[in-house]
């Protein structure tokens, strides 16, 4: 017996006549093994497109903030963002530091080359070899060729591929638009790269010389930053250096910053990924329904092959590869679907990120292979792990012939029971896990979907009792047919319960996504309204859809300012500042009714003493902003002054939508005082009654005397402006939910088809029994529609609470704001709508092929 | 039957080729490439800017301090410093702090308000510590442009020169500060000018070549005493020494043929100096315009033509870094100032290799003048042997 010859070994691990078995199965179900690989390619593609997405917007914030940021270790930045160049010469002058690199950036864009924004560097070649090297490095640097870089105003280096693109040749002459004025350049060179990776941080650039940056950009004087590095073995180093510095500048770690403002996306890169993870974990639900129902089916068989000597393990091991193959072929399948999605979701995704957080410069950043590999992994994965209960559940089959239907759906009724309890365990388990704080949302989300799954389990209680509750009324309307429909799925309900789960989830996420959507887009409008109270608004052109942080030429504040027929003009300067939680945004402002025009959050004083306090130096901060800093009334925000830190006392917090890190809102005297900064980045005029906007609008437009490209609307055109980056931002956020629907879609459709199929023989019995064709349809659609029914009846309050948790769960923990719930009925009525509609859209198939069976026919069938 | 084996076989490979993938990966994620930039670039032509410079074409006034500072209408222009010095108990030190400026184009193009990093001057500097205990050499480059005050030189108020920390500046009657630092070793000297501003050549016109212009404007202070604190490693020693200082501005200066120079600085304890070049030609013949001038202990100068002295390389040392060839102790005679001396390198790796390769090395002096023995120490420089400085001076 121990002397088993190898093939032997191999032919009893898996005997070829089981693996012929499953083929055969597969094979003679193929429509069945297309849609279960339909599925779990929808989810895979699905989770690979958000993957891709995310993963492209990472590395084009990385490249495009290593194209600037080069090797650094650490900056020098100054606390109100500008710093006098002599921070530079003194630190060189003083020899403390030997790698060091003044910088002066800005973006800038230029129709010829494209109109996209492109990072302006000003560098010094002397010094920035080793950080970035695009001029050579060392004894390479050929300072002969460099001399009209160095020595003509306008000389600029493009990366060669952007030059070629746009048509440039050395020499030539072209325009960048900067903070909305022209100034004229020309091509002093171009850059190529060796490897990719540069190459396409080099197509974000325009490379000049630091004293040409100072020119273009106006800062004559001044630096953004200085670039160094620092020996990573010795830390002292920096504190040493800091000590050094003047008040008004900081040494920061490059690592530090760059990670402050790649987190500011993490949490909506988190939310889309686990909103992609729901259309997987629909699909995954149409593996679980139709492995559990070929097993069930073929008990009989499994019985018999007990019998016959096959073992427990051959037995599992048969439907697991069955799960394999359709796991790997779906997988793979949803790979390929992913990248052709990815098409759309990667533009949906980074333009979402460059109207909220950063401008990226970088574009094509290539096919991030890792979403791919992660993607198919996880297909396959989950796939097999979801024909694990249906697998144990054959090797469980007793050598024997098979059990009855009848004694399993016994059974079934105990475990709905033990189900539905199971379910409300778990879902009060993701409610319990919301009461956890964590740094990221990921306890958050995990709530949110055993929540989810909880109310998915109680399904198939609801579904009795509702379908119980029911059977009267289709009585009364449909006869005995009527009494028949509800019975029937109440006897099958170890299939039809998953399969109403799987639509109920479905249409649970579509309703609780756009109840949560409408609720966002009805609190923004409130806020639009009680916010933007001024008639006119101008501003500078800006890359953001943020708040703009360009400078106003001071001359037009000036001219605005003497501007006839207008009742005020209100300043505001925004910008970030530095503070000991990284940069904070500001906005100074010299509205004397702010106080009335923000919406406070309870617990706030009365209007007129936030104004005397915001006068007096106090502070309000918006309600993002005080949720990631954890400050309330009365607390103090620290934030690094030209003098040093200081503490502001926080009078108020106020309802804020307009960015996910928040703003804080300072008296504008106090701040110029404190910050010497006068740069004004955006006026609001308030019109006398009756005095026409448009008009104002058109008059400034022809009447101000300056060099700046402005922006001046009115508020109507404002307000719809935001409202278009809302809905921009929430794209993909729709999308993904129709996508989740399609795949549940496709979920019920296969697993209404097997069940109606598996059906036939009955049906064979009623029509021998004189069933027409016409009371067969009525049968077939009225079981589906009933499914349909029951599932969308479910999913309101499951899409409700999900709209909740997301709401007052989800957005606030990732985002800090607080949404007003807003219940619109046309949710509802479109969860209805679709899950009654897939539900007998899937009737029909089996209805139209189960009506042309001669009754003998169906009977004998298997 | 194929039918399934196939089918598996298809599924198996699939299972593989996902692993292959994941295992990649998981590899080439640990072993992501350090960025590397290989960047090169395209320029747009540029027409030399040669000809618009001042060039050094006759006689002319100087006036010191203002002349030891720069001449911004020639396009190169540096300030060397050199020395000898020692610590009480008689350890030996070379240096060498030469500060170099080249004028990219005459003027830069620029706006009254524009940026104050705008120029085209630009600054290099070498610094070089010669430990001849044990035998180490160090040195350093740097380099910037002339503005922002990072880097620069004045005639007035006072005379400075300086590129970042590296300075020497005037701080009172033939006074001078001398300061450079950097990792692992730097120097803190004050220098008292003993005979004042030198002028060599012809008033000050040292001629170089045949063409008119391809000449210097060259001045010295060949009698620097010297002393101050020398940090080495973690030592900081008290040192005392002589120095002696060249300034030279001109725009092309070497002849076509020219290919580089030999320089000898001799500091000689009978209080005399003695300055020589040759220029080095393409094919190794002696150039005509070879000089050379004698400091007398009381200032006064005699200029000395190619005719006057002769020099005979005796030793060569073949450098391990750029594998160039460079002579390594020599024998000097000047029959009319019956004068016959034997230099020697302190050490023989004095060898720079920064933005240009060339030896400048501290030497020692024995030989007699007039029947007297005399002996003293001095510095060599020796270029166009790795590299010509055709279009570099």
């Amino acid at each position: 017996m121990n002397s088993t010859p190898p093939g032997r070994v191999i032919k009893t691990v898996f005997p070829r006549s089981l693996v012929r078995l499953g083929w055969r199965y597969v094979v003679s179900h193929a429509w069945q093994s297309f849609l279960m690989v339909l599925g779990i390619a929808l989810g895979v593609a699905v989770m690979v497109s958000i993957d891709l997405a995310n993963a492209s917007a990472s590395r084009a914030f990385s490249l495009s903030a290593e194209a600037v940021t080069g090797k650094a270790t650490h900056q020098i930045v100054s606390v109100s963002g500008k710093m006098d160049e002599t921070v530079y010469t003194n630190l060189r002058l003083s020899g403390k530091v030997e790698l060091a690199a003044p910088v002066v950036t800005a973006l800038v864009s230029s129709e010829v080359l494209g109109g996209a924004p492109l990072q302006l560097l000003g560098i010094d070649p002397f010094a920035d070899s080793p950080f970035r090297g695009y001029l050579g490095s060392g004894n390479e640097l050929d300072t002969e060729s460099l001399t009209p870089f160095l020595t003509r105003t306008g000389a600029v280096l493009l990366s060669a591929e952007l030059a070629a693109r746009s048509g440039l040749v050395p020499g030539n002459s072209f325009t960048l638009d900067f903070e909305g004025r022209t100034r004229e350049v020309f091509l002093a060179g171009t850059l190529s790269a060796a490897d990719a990776l540069t190459r396409r941080s080099l197509n974000g650039l325009v490379l000049a010389d630091i004293a040409t940056a100072q020119d273009l950009t106006e800062k004559t004087g001044q630096l953004d930053r200085i670039d160094l590095i620092l020996p990573e073995d010795d830390p002292g180093a920096a504190t040493a250096l800091q000590a050094d510095l003047p008040a008004g500048v900081r040494l920061e770690a490059v690592e530090a910053r760059q990670g402050s403002i790649e987190q500011m996306t993490a949490a909506f890169q988190l939310n889309l990924t686990a909103l992609s993870m729901l259309a997987l974990v629909v699909g995954l639900f149409l593996i679980y329904n139709t492995m559990t129902f070929s097993v069930v089916r073929r008990r009989g068989l499994f019985g018999t092959l007990r019998s016959l000597g096959v073992t427990r393990s051959e037995v599992f091991t048969l439907v697991i590869s069955e799960a394999l193959l359709v796991g790997v072929v779906g997988s793979l399948l949803g790979v390929g679907l992913g990248i052709l999605l990815g098409r759309n979701t990667v533009n949906m995704v980074s333009q979402t990120i460059n109207d909220l957080y950063f401008t990226t410069t970088v574009r094509a950043v290539g096919l991030p292979f890792s979403s791919l590999v992660k993607g198919g992994v996880i297909g396959v994965l989950a796939t097999l792990a979801t024909a694990v209960p249906p697998a144990v559940e054959a090797a469980l089959v007793e050598p024997r012939a098979a059990q009855l239907r009848s004694g399993l759906e016994k059974k079934t009724r105990l475990i709905t029971g033990l189900m539905g309890l199971a379910g409300l365990i778990l879902a009060g388990s993701g409610v319990l896990l919301f009461q956890i704080p964590a740094k990221n949302n990921i306890p958050g989300l995990a709530g949110t979907v055993m929540v989810v799954i909880g109310f998915a389990m109680l399904s198939a209680v609801a579904m009795r009792g509702l379908l119980t509750a029911v059977t009267p009324l289709t009585g009364r309307l449909f006869g005995s047919l009527g009494r028949m429909a509800p019975r029937n799925l109440v006897n099958t309900l170890s299939r039809t319960a998953v399969a109403v789960a799987a639509l109920m989830v479905a249409v649970a996420v579509t309703i609780g996504v756009t109840l949560m959507i409408d609720s966002f887009r009805f609190t923004v409008n409130v806020w639009l309204e009680q916010t933007l109270q001024s008639d006119v608004y101008i501003s500078a052109p800006s890359f953001t859809a943020n708040t703009s942080t360009i400078s106003i030429d001071p001359r037009v504040v000036d001219q605005v300012a003497a501007w006839p027929g207008l009742a005020r003009a209100d300043r505001l300067r925004s910008t970030a500042i530095e503070s000991p939680d990284g940069p904070v945004n500001l906005s100074a402002t010299t509205n004397p009714d702010v106080g009335k025009e923000r919406l406070f959050k309870a617990g706030s004083r009365a209007p007129d003493e936030i104004m005397q306090a915001l006068r007096e130096g106090s502070v309000l901060l918006s309600e993002p902003l005080a949720n990631r800093l954890n400050l309330s009334v009365g607390d103090s925000i620290s934030l690094y002054t030209p003098e040093g830190e200081r503490n502001f006392p926080v009078a108020a917090i106020f309802y804020d939508y307009a960015s996910s890190q928040g703003s804080l809102l300072i008296w504008m005297e106090q701040y110029r005082q404190i910050w010497g900064d006068t740069a004004v980045t955006s006026i609001g005029l308030r019109l006398p009654p009756g005095s026409d906007p448009d008009q104002v609008v058109r008059d400034l437009q022809s009447g101000l005397q300056t060099d700046q490209q402005l922006i001046i609307r009115p508020n109507k055109s404002l307000r719809q402006d935001v409202m278009e980056v809302f809905d921009r931002t929430f794209a993909i956020t729709a999308a993904l939910r129709i996508l989740a629907t399609i795949v549940a879609f496709i979920g019920v459709l296969s697993t209404l088809l097997l069940l109606q199929l598996e059906k036939q023989r009955e049906i064979g019995v009623l029509k021998a029994l004189g069933l027409t064709g016409k009371q067969l349809w009525q049968l077939v659609m009225l079981e589906t529609g009933l499914m349909g029914l029951t599932a969308g009846i479910l999913a309101v309050p499951t899409g409700v609470a999900l709209s909740l948790i997301l709401i007052y769960v989800i957005n606030l923990r990732s985002f800090g704001w607080t949404l007003q719930f807003d219940m619109r009925l046309g949710a509802f009525a479109m969860g209805l709508l679709i899950a009654v509609s897939a539900a007998l859209l899937a009737g029909v198939v089996p209805a139209w092929r189960l009506s042309r069976m001669e009754a003998a026919e169906a009977i004998r069938y298997e | 039957m194929s039918n399934v084996g196939k089918l598996w076989k298809i599924t198996g490979t699939a299972t593989v080729l996902v692993l292959l993938a994941v295992g990649g990966w998981l590899f080439f994620r640990a072993n992501k490439p350090v960025q590397q930039t290989g960047t090169s670039i395209q320029f747009a032509p540029t027409t030399a800017a040669e000809g618009q410079f001042a060039r050094a074409e006759g006689l002319r006034e100087f006036s010191f301090p203002l002349d030891h500072g720069p001449h911004p209408d020639f396009q190169t222009e540096w300030w060397y410093y050199t020395g000898n010095l020692q610590t009480v108990e008689g350890r030996r030190f070379g240096y060498e702090l030469t500060f170099f400026r080249r004028a990219l184009t005459p003027q830069p193009e620029s706006a009254d308000d524009g940026s104050d990093w705008r120029t085209s001057q630009v600054y290099l500097a070498h610094f070089a510590l010669s430990d001849i205990e044990t035998q180490d050499f160090h040195y350093q480059e740097k380099i910037s442009r002339g503005a922002a005050g990072l880097a620069g030189s004045k005639g007035a108020p006072v005379y400075e020169v300086w590129l970042e920390d590296w300075s020497v500046r005037e701080v009172g009657a033939d006074r001078y500060a001398l300061s450079a630092n950097t990792e692992g070793y730097g120097l803190e000297l004050e220098l008292m000018d003993v005979k004042g501003s030198i002028l060599q050549g012809n008033h000050g016109y040292s001629q170089k070549g045949v063409e008119a212009g391809n000449a210097s404007y060259y001045t010295s202070q060949t009698r620097l005493e010297s002393s101050g604190k020398l940090r080495i490693g973690e030592d900081t020693l008290n040192v005392s020494g002589l120095s002696w200082m060249d300034h030279e501005f001109s725009t092309s200066a070497l002849s076509v043929g020219q290919v580089g120079w030999n320089w000898f600085a001799i500091q000689l304890d009978d209080g005399s100096e003695l300055m020589l070049f040759t220029l080095q030609r393409e094919d190794g013949s002696l150039d005509s315009f070879n000089a050379g001038t004698i400091i007398e202990k009381d200032g006064t100068t005699r200029t000395l033509g190619s005719a006057d002295f002769k020099i005979n390389v005796r030793e060569t040392w073949r450098s391990p870094y750029s594998g160039a060839e460079y002579p390594a102790g020599w024998e000097i005679t000047i029959p009319n100032e019956g004068i016959r001396l034997n230099i020697n390198p302190l050490m023989p790796d004095q060898e720079l290799n920064t933005f240009i390769t060339y030896w400048e090395g501290a030497v020692e002096i024995q030989g007699d003048r007039s029947g007297v023995p005399v002996s003293g120490f001095g510095y060599v420089e020796l270029t166009g042997y790795a590299e010509s400085m055709q279009g570099k001076f």
